[in-house]
């Protein structure tokens, strides 16, 4: 019992730093919830046993990202805007309460601890078994390094309204082409009838 | 570990999963949507490596955590990259702007 | 050995239209040699298969447990199927050296013919039913673009949509088939299939079945898919002549030849066959005897052939049926290609507007004219042979009432025949004029076909022996080629057959007597010059289709947290059919 008392509080501080973040309004403070949510994951980690992701997901997670997140709102502007959702909350709701309790049903019953024979160490088990994943992660961060330049790229004047305009009146023309087309289409064929 | 607090880590799991998707569908602001993304794969780390406990393969499952919090970091930055350059050329980050794809 | 030769016919045009898509458009000289160079060396390769025919797997590649092995089998049908793609294909090649002389984007053009070379002779070669599937799309593909070759004219892309979307609904049956097949016996390998059709649940193979009908009724273009056939006339005519007449389309007759053994005991299947043999027959010659488009009338042809093909395959003769396809490919593509040479230097397709043009090019004229011969089916040209084998099949084994209207139809086929004849070569002289006979690399390809018309029947002994030495499941009973000459000769159904032609004759050569009985036929004229309505039957479609799209448009709002609710809704569905085991 105490155990379980020792994991709920982590786990409530993370559910309560998760809904900060979506209910807050501010951009900046919603990236500090998520730092939140981060640390308090971690220390779950580290009582799961899982030390070496738990500093991982301190210095990554609750630290670079949340540097990055401040960065980038930093650059895009922390802009405040008329929040109604478009998606109404009831529906949104229902579908992640279905969705949820469904998904409860089936893990539930299996939460129980199977034994198993003593297995390699982290890194072993890294190198050795997973070596295609290695190399796979290695990729994504060198995507990851494109993408922080994507952020850091050299402003661009924005996009004129009039070029927007122009892509939309682009749109409808072809929409009208194409209803265009059909009408040709039947035309024709009503004309190879009355020949 | 004993049962219960297996249990109450899956219902951790599951509710941050919840909280993420609802997120994911009330949020109108790009970078928000990322940062809630972030707290839906966090939910998914946190699935991993306590499916390593519960099958005592611990060490697999903080080698997947890492593989997850590598993507997921990747994932924050090229969103935010993403969102920066959406915020440049339209002026917004609000998601309705970006809806070309209507059909 | 056959394994080099087999990988040599696929990958010599592969390799070909990568050099030519890479050499550029800078250099037509260059392309020109270079696709020549590449697509008669795959023909080659493919002639010298046929040394190495045999039934087994010769080639197994794995490729992993889900896609099972890449094979590659030289049995009988497969090698003959290669070599008439690799062999038209590369005549087909020669004279596009004439006919593309100084068109622009030629890159294009023999890298996609090219391509289609190489994924015919695969999908005749491969015996994995998945990679025959690929092959089968890689053809559909190139068939698409070379109809839409010319992109800057509406009805040439139209022409190429309508070909993909009626084809695509036959891929999607062979991949039906395909997966059930591979659901019931473990792995995608044709000989596999065949070996075990038997212990295969009858309702699961009435499915497998009808899911191959589709596609061969779709790939050949038989009724009720005909339509796509007349509207791929807008591709340059040597892809006319190699895809939609020489090749491509036998495809579907192939696949129903290939799986015959299997499919024979499945009740309903042999009538279906039958029927849609006859009507294509019967209804596409009735459309040819009215279209005044030259290679619209000969697309009809096609149609009308096939059908005859296909009627074969339904009435047992399998081997009749494959030897018309040899006969029909070496012809046909004959007459397509002596059709491009007059397009070609008169410069309109309209037949009304030809006449008399037979004393300005003497040499096409002959060469359409022993096409011709072929086409109607008289001796010494190899159609005579093939087409009086399907009806004497169709008599002995067939329904009597198919085999009268399969011989109407030859009766309707002479009369066409004769028409287009007399319309483009004789009569007294149209508004249009030619200014020369055919080049010389039209000549090379030309003359080498009508050289097959007159000797490729000769060949159906060995062809015979050729498809009954490989081909463990089908039974085939041939004979060699004298003594099937005898039998044909002595048989009263070839002369039956002749009689009928020669009506059909006379029914043209007297059309301006036979006024009454005309005005009397206007109304099926009319309906024939209506399709048949099929045109109209796929306008519904198209409308309904539209109107449905437009409701569903609704849906698509383009905002993520729509896509989102999608996503979630989505998987709340999985989770509850998982949940309740629906």
């Amino acid at each position: 019992m105490l155990e379980a008392i020792l994991f709920a509080l982590p786990i409530l501080t993370a559910l309560l730093a998760g809904i900060q973040a979506i209910r807050t309004r501010s951009l900046i403070r919603s990236a500090l919830w998520l730092a939140g949510v981060s640390a308090s994951i971690a220390v779950l980690f580290y009582m799961l046993g899982a030390h070496q992701v738990a500093v991982i997901e301190l210095s990554v997670g609750a630290g670079l990202v949340t540097v990055l997140f401040v960065f980038a709102i930093g650059i895009a502007g922390a802009e405040i805007q008329p929040q109604r959702p478009i998606v109404p909350k009831t529906l949104a709701w229902v579908l992640i309460l279905v969705a949820i309790l469904l998904l409860a049903g089936f893990a539930l019953p299996f939460a129980t601890t199977v034994q198993h024979s003593t297995e390699p160490e982290t890194t072993s088990v890294f190198w050795q078994q997973r070596g295609l994943d290695v190399i796979v992660q290695v990729v994504l961060i060198f995507c990851g390094v494109l993408g922080l330049l994507g952020v850091l790229a050299e402003e661009k004047a924005p996009l004129d309204q009039p070029m927007v305009d122009e892509i939309a009146a682009e749109r409808e023309r072809d929409l009208r082409n194409l209803e265009y087309q059909s009408s040709q289409s039947m035309v024709s064929s009503q004309q190879g009838q009355t020949r | 570990m004993n049962p219960t607090t297996l249990k109450l880590c899956l219902m951790a799991v599951l509710s941050l999963v919840g909280i993420g998707l609802y997120g994911l569908m009330i949020c109108r602001n790009l970078i928000k949507m990322v940062i809630v993304l972030q707290i839906l794969v966090k939910a998914a780390a946190l699935g991993l490596i306590l499916a390593g406990q519960m099958s005592s393969q611990i060490n697999l499952g903080q080698s997947l955590g890492i593989t997850v919090i590598v993507a997921d970091t990747i994932v924050a930055v090229v969103g935010m990259a993403l969102a920066v350059q959406v915020q440049r050329r339209l002026g917004t980050l609000d998601v309705d702007a970006l809806s070309s794809l209507r059909g | 050995m056959a394994t080099f030769l087999m990988l040599l016919t696929i990958g010599l045009p592969w390799i070909g239209a990568i050099c030519v898509w890479w050499i550029g458009d800078r250099r037509p000289r260059w392309q020109h040699i270079l696709a020549t160079g590449f697509s008669v060396a795959a023909g080659a390769a493919s002639i010298l298969l046929l040394a190495f025919s045999s039934s087994g797997v010769a080639l197994r590649i794995p490729v992993g447990g889900f896609f099972g092995d890449f094979t590659l089998v030289p049995d009988g049908l497969g090698v003959f199927l290669a070599v008439i793609a690799a062999v038209v294909g590369s005549l087909a090649v020669i004279f596009s050296v004439d006919y593309m002389r100084g068109k622009q984007q030629l890159g294009r053009y023999y890298a996609l013919i090219l391509l289609f070379i190489g994924a015919m002779a695969g999908l005749g070669l491969s015996g994995s039913l998945l990679f025959m599937f690929v092959f089968w799309e890689i053809t559909a593909f190139c068939s698409y673009a070379l109809i839409s070759f010319h992109n800057d004219d509406p009805k040439a892309v139209a022409g190429g949509i309508k070909a993909l979307i009626v084809t695509q609904l036959g891929g999607i049956g062979l991949l039906i088939g395909a997966l059930i097949i591979r659901s019931q016996t473990g792995n995608y390998q044709i000989l596999d299939f065949l070996a075990n059709a038997a212990s295969i649940q009858p309702s699961i193979l009435n499915l497998i079945a009808f899911g191959f009908l589709a596609a061969a009724v779709a790939k050949s273009a038989q009724v009720p898919l005909q339509t796509w056939l007349p509207d791929a006339m807008e591709a340059p005519t040597p892809v006319t002549a190699l895809i939609h007449a020489a090749t491509m389309v036998n495809a579907g007759v192939y696949l129903l030849a290939r799986f015959y053994p299997a499919f024979r005991d499945v009740p309903g299947w042999a009538t279906s066959v039958v029927t849609i043999g006859l009507l294509s027959g019967l209804l596409a010659a009735l459309m040819a005897l009215v279209a005044n488009d030259i290679k619209r009338c000969l697309a009809y042809s096609t149609v009308s052939q096939l059908g005859y093909m296909v009627y074969a395959v339904g009435t047992g003769s399998v081997f009749a049926s494959q030897f018309h396809l040899l006969s029909h490919s070496v012809f046909k593509a004959l007459l397509f290609l002596s059709a491009g040479a007059v397009i070609h230097i008169v410069g309109t397709r309209d037949m009304r507007e030809m006449g008399g043009l037979g004393r300005d090019m003497p040499f096409v004229r002959a060469v359409f004219v022993i096409g011709s011969l072929a086409l109607v089916g008289l001796p010494i040209a190899n159609g005579f042979f093939s087409k009086e084998l399907i009806l004497e099949g169709g008599l002995m084994h067939g329904p009597r009432w198919a085999y009268i209207g399969m011989l109407l139809g030859a009766g309707i086929t002479a009369c066409y025949t004769l028409r287009m004849v007399s319309m483009v070569f004789y009569r007294k002289r149209g508004s249009v004029k030619a200014s020369h006979d055919a080049p010389v690399a039209m000549r090379i390809s030309l003359g080498t076909l009508s050289l097959g018309v007159f000797t490729t029947w000769l060949l159906a002994g060995a062809f015979g022996e050729l498809l009954t030495g490989s081909l463990p499941y089908h039974q085939l009973q041939t004979s060699k080629t004298f003594d099937l000459a005898l039998e044909l000769l002595n048989a009263p159904a070839t002369w039956l057959a002749l009689l009928v032609i020669l009506l059909g004759f006379a029914l043209w050569m007297m059309h301006k007597q036979l006024k009454p009985l005309i005005v009397f036929l206007r109304p099926l004229s009319r309906i024939a010059e209506n399709r048949f309505g099929f045109e109209h039957l796929n306008q519904g479609v198209i409308r309904i289709a539209r109107s449905l799209s437009s409701v569903l448009r609704r849906t698509q709002t383009g905002q993520l947290n729509w896509n989102i609710v999608g996503i979630v809704g989505g998987l709340g569905i999985v989770l509850a059919l998982l949940t309740w085991r629906i």
